[in-house]
């Protein structure tokens, strides 16, 4: 969702090619290692916003590059773009590859937690490292906004470093806590001898 | 002389094997002592995070030895060497990751009572540091209505409160301001000079490095050059840049 959408933000700017759309989006993505963008996603993206009526295509007259499509925005792609801008992105932090790992080494018994606390902390530590190295190249004066896109991530990492501290100070009591299981509900409506198995509580 | 708190023999790290294979680390000879504030600087790629992953016990070198408070780190097991890290080493982050419905106290105090502390004696320990690092009038204020220096500065209450043989601190000053980030470099001065905590830092700022009593410069992988410094507030920091110029940015 996030690349269709600022691809009509990048559209709203000014009328593109479908190369230039792929170059501005890895450029305001923060760069190509951030978010490397491949030529088809951009055009089947660009087919489908075409489809829904939210941009089209002009056939360039003009002598550089006669035949080449540019693609501009809508009014109802303009439209589609500010429900965007109007609406809070969605956090998903719960889900945690890292916490499922962790729940699964610790219901198969088939690795040790602690190792892979371990694995992932120096992991984490290479990660910081690049991304504050990455940093510390960008100019201030004119890489702002790159630089504050690279403190979220290192703010991140540091935060998954201190989750980790506390995972492995918790581990053992975690342990002896249940995994947790679906609940096993049969299916279908409870036969007439199942009902009131948990005794209510009396009224007073 | 007291036994060090830090000693590397020809430490080494190599990443990747054949042709492709990377010397991150040299046979790196480090001892630091008790009390001592180092500095390791080198341009990117020198290998001072290796340097600060191996005696931090987060990475295996690939031979030689690591001795952190009298153990040979290098000849114990994952478990041992993460007790160790637990025990010995407080580590100091570039963002403070304070929790925010946690005060100043509570949060400096939280990871000795998830470690298993007496929470009152916990929160005494916490308390101590937290007023020893001036923030004595700021115990029960949340992080929202701390300024970005006194989070800086709970965060390293945090990190001493445990009594930590040793600190590491990675880029400590890594996103604070210029002015900042000499308050935060004067503290550690403080933390070394005053309560003889030793600390290992990582830095590319020679402002904050010329706070160090020494500076150990890494390229390649190898220790090129050690400067003791005379004046260790700061002064210095056009010579330790000069250096740094020298080795080759």
């Amino acid at each position: 969702m996030s690349v269709r959408n600022a691809i009509l933000g990048l559209l709203c700017q000014r009328n593109r090619y479908g190369y230039e759309v792929l170059q501005a989006f890895q450029a305001v993505a923060g760069g190509r290692e951030t978010w490397e963008l491949k030529p088809a996603q951009v055009y089947t993206t660009l087919a489908r916003l075409k489809e829904n009526g939210l941009v089209v295509e002009e056939i360039s007259d003009g002598e550089t590059d006669p035949g080449k499509r540019r693609y501009a925005i809508t009014p109802a792609g303009k439209a589609e773009l500010q429900r965007w801008f109007e609406t809070p992105v969605p956090v998903e932090h719960q889900r945690d590859e890292f916490f499922l790992k962790l729940m699964l080494a610790l219901a198969t018994g088939q690795a040790d937690p602690r190792r892979l606390i371990y694995l992932q902390r120096a992991s984490l530590f290479q990660e910081l490292h690049r991304l504050t190295t990455l940093r510390m190249e960008l100019d201030p004066y004119t890489s702002l906004a790159h630089i504050l896109l690279l403190d979220q991530a290192i703010m991140h990492i540091e935060a998954d470093l201190r989750w980790l501290e506390m995972i492995e100070a918790r581990l053992d009591e975690v342990r002896k806590q249940p995994i947790p299981e679906p609940e096993l509900r049969p299916r279908g409506r409870p036969g007439k001898h199942e009902k009131n198995i948990i005794p209510m509580k009396e009224e007073p | 002389m007291s036994n060090p708190i830090v000693s590397t023999q020809s430490l080494t790290k190599v990443y990747g094997q054949g042709a492709a294979a990377v010397r991150a680390l040299d046979g790196v000879n480090l001892t630091i002592q008790p009390g001592e504030f180092v500095a390791v600087m080198g341009p990117s790629g020198c290998g001072k995070s290796t340097l600060l992953h191996l005696i931090g016990g987060l990475d295996r070198p690939t031979s030689g030895t690591v001795w952190l408070d009298g153990q040979d780190l290098t000849q114990l097991n994952d478990d041992q060497v993460t007790a160790i890290r637990r025990k010995k080493m407080g580590f100091i982050f570039q963002f403070f990751n304070l929790i925010p419905v946690l005060n100043a106290l509570e949060n400096a105090a939280l990871p000795m009572i998830l470690d298993g502390m007496r929470p009152a004696e916990a929160r005494k320990r916490a308390q101590e540091w937290l007023e020893r690092v001036g923030l004595g009038h700021r115990l029960t204020h949340r992080p929202s209505e701390l300024s970005g220096g006194e989070q800086q500065r709970v965060a390293i209450a945090r990190a001493l409160a445990s009594d930590p043989a040793l600190i590491l601190a990675d880029e400590p000053t890594g996103n604070l301001d210029s002015r900042a980030s000499e308050e935060i470099a004067g503290l550690l001065r403080q933390i070394s000079s005053t309560w003889e905590r030793t600390i290992l830092m990582v830095t590319h700022d020679a402002r904050i490095a010329a706070y160090a009593d020494r500076i150990v410069f890494l390229k390649d992988g190898k220790i090129v050059d050690e400067t003791v410094l005379e004046h260790r507030n700061g002064e210095q920091a056009e010579m330790v840049a000069d250096k740094m110029k020298e080795i080759g940015d």
